[in-house]
């Protein structure tokens, strides 16, 4: 059963007088253990795709299916349960709390939740993504591929079963940026997650199980 | 680390403690309007009990007094021995002084004279305390004298004065400014005896525990003396006083003052939830995408609301603080010019408005807040992101 399955979703925006169909009739899904890529050029509907993945934004029409339970009318509330237990974010400007330190900002996700101590779990985290000697670090005292593999780990904090990725090598030279593709190609494998990334990076699509290409809306 | 570290139980303290943290001449700012605010409450709040206590203690020897003397409808001139009997009658257990009142002029040996009332009365000791000497229980013998004239005429205690035509020693000085009596003028105060050529005594004063018993024993005494005639006019036979009213006048001016003070020191706090609110809602803007994130990976409404409303609280408590600390630094010095004792500003009465003071801070803090972090919490995370 795919872990995320989005079935002839329509997105419209309404801008002034005029109605953008941002998303044409999309049909997506992803397996455990898999990367999706989707690439297209700027406008073509990527980001929203993303976000709909993602559950933050809802379709106007079509149906969402997490883990084969229909989402698609979850309201607000019921969406940040999902997003806080099945899904996981990484952006491409990183969004890590300039005063937290690597290890909070990982556990940052769980913080609320007093009945479990994710602490542990966060260094753990960050010791594989090769952070052991940084985890007092705060973003300011990291460089961009740090600050990247931090967001990671804090995409992977709750066990997700799915790992969104933004760009996730935009704000990063050619090196850096490998590197965190092999880190999450190693982690997709390590936690049986399905990873989706949307991104402009030629080097990315090296490292995709799939390509999905969307124009206007539409997936080619 | 030790606040940090308690905080990490509380996560919306601990992430409002850190934001708060970020930029700390904003928060300083913030917080210094808090802090203004409570000053104007607390301090204004305890100059209105210190003005009020300073003026109570020095009415207080006169509303716990009894006056009586002749009344209009008698048919004697003053008060005669029978109805002080009566009076001591139907006021028990409360001290009632008969007295004699004369004029008279007092001289120095130097030849400087000063005119002086004269009072004759036995019990001294109720009615007068004295800065030398003694006030005798029973006076048959000497005389007491306002220290203040006693001063100006350089008579001391033991020298003679001369009063209708007999001579009396000085036994002892009286306070000045005791009560509202004297007309400002001294006072002579001479045995009862000096006087036994008068028929009836000119007044008699009932000394009281506190101002409410003095109304209930003036209420009596009106009852028992002055009865309701056939056609509903009352027959005066003693005119009786007591200073209950000019007490209630001067609680209620006082109230009224205390109020406006109040009310001026809550303009001021306003003013500075106004600024709060400024800032809260220019520092969530900013922080939008952040909160977009925090919504992201799933944190709730609910906590990024408790978390922002918690960082308004911080602000009205840091300001609080500071605000009761300067606050009680103001009213030691008020009380030590005022009442002589700065311990005073401990009392209740006066420290609820530190407490009033800190606690208006937090609530005006917290509403300021309300706003900003209903709408850093209901933002759309998509939209948030997008920043």
């Amino acid at each position: 059963m795919s872990v995320i399955a989005l079935t002839d979703v329509v997105k419209r925006y309404q801008t002034g007088h005029e109605t953008v169909e941002a998303l044409k009739d999309v049909d997506f899904r992803a397996e455990r253990g898999e990367m999706v890529t989707i690439i297209g050029p700027s406008g073509s509907g990527k980001s929203t795709l993303l976000n709909m993945i993602g559950l933050l934004d809802t379709p106007t029409e079509g149906q969402i299916r997490l883990d084969g339970r229909d989402v698609t009318d979850f309201t607000e509330d019921e969406l940040t349960e999902e997003r806080r237990s099945e899904i996981g974010f990484v952006f491409q400007d990183f969004h890590l709390l300039p005063m937290l330190t690597a290890t909070e900002n990982v556990e940052l996700p769980t913080m609320w939740d007093t009945s479990v101590d994710r602490h542990d779990r966060a260094v753990d985290l960050l010791h594989r993504v090769g952070l052991g000697d940084r985890l007092d670090h705060r973003p300011d005292q990291l460089s961009g591929g740090q600050r990247q593999r931090v967001a990671i780990a804090r995409a992977l904090i709750n066990e997700p079963d799915i790992l969104l990725a933004d760009e996730p090598t935009g704000n990063l030279d050619q090196d850096t940026g490998r590197t965190i593709l092999e880190e999450l190609t190693r982690l997709k494998e390590d936690e049986n997650i399905a990873i989706v990334s949307v991104t402009h990076d030629e080097q990315m699509i090296g490292y995709a199980d799939r390509v999905v290409r969307l124009i206007d809306g539409e997936i080619q | 680390m030790g606040i940090t570290e308690l905080l990490w139980r509380f996560p919306s303290a601990q992430m409002a403690w850190r934001n708060l943290g970020r930029n700390r001449i904003r928060t300083a700012l913030a917080s210094l309007g808090i802090v203004i605010g409570v000053i104007s409450i607390a301090s204004l709040g305890i100059t209105g009990v210190a003005i009020q206590q300073q003026a109570t203690s020095d009415l207080g020897s006169l509303t716990n007094e009894v006056t009586i003397t002749s009344g209009e409808d008698s048919s004697t001139a003053g008060v005669t021995a029978d109805q002080v009997d009566e009076v001591r009658n139907v006021a028990s257990n409360v001290d009632v002084v008969p007295q004699y009142s004369d004029a008279t002029t007092i001289s120095s040996r130097n030849g400087q004279e000063e005119n002086v009332s004269v009072i004759g009365l036995t019990q001294a000791n109720v009615l007068y305390d004295v800065s030398a000497g003694e006030s005798p229980e029973r006076l048959q013998s000497g005389v007491l004298l306002t220290d203040s004239t006693a001063n100006q005429l350089g008579i001391e205690i033991g020298d003679p004065i001369e009063y209708n035509g007999q001579m009396y020693r000085v036994r002892g000085l009286i306070e000045s400014d005791q009560g509202f009596g004297g007309g400002g003028r001294g006072q002579l105060v001479v045995p009862e005896s000096a006087l036994s050529d008068r028929d009836n005594y000119d007044s008699v004063t009932i000394v009281t525990e506190d101002g409410d018993a003095a109304t209930e024993i003036a209420a009596i005494l009106r009852d028992h003396f002055n009865e309701e005639t056939h056609n509903g006019e009352v027959d005066e036979e003693l005119s009786i006083t007591d200073y209950s009213d000019v007490q209630e006048n001067i609680n209620s001016f006082m109230n009224t003052l205390r109020l406006a003070l109040l009310g001026i020191g809550s303009i001021s706090l306003v003013v500075a939830s106004v600024a709060i609110l400024n800032v809260m809602l220019m520092s969530t803007i900013e922080r939008r995408g952040e909160i977009g994130v925090l919504r992201a990976v799933g944190i709730r409404r609910g906590e990024v609301l408790r978390m922002i409303l918690t960082e308004a609280a911080f602000l009205g408590a840091i300001g609080g603080l500071a605000g009761v600390l300067i606050s009680l630094v103001i009213g030691l010095a008020l009380f030590r010019v005022l009442a002589g004792d700065a311990m005073v500003v401990f009392e209740w009465e006066s420290a609820r408005y530190l407490v009033y003071g800190f606690l208006f801070a937090i609530g005006a803090s917290v509403v300021s807040g309300l706003y900003p972090a209903w709408k850093a919490a209901n933002d759309r995370p998509v939209e948030a992101l997008r920043g």
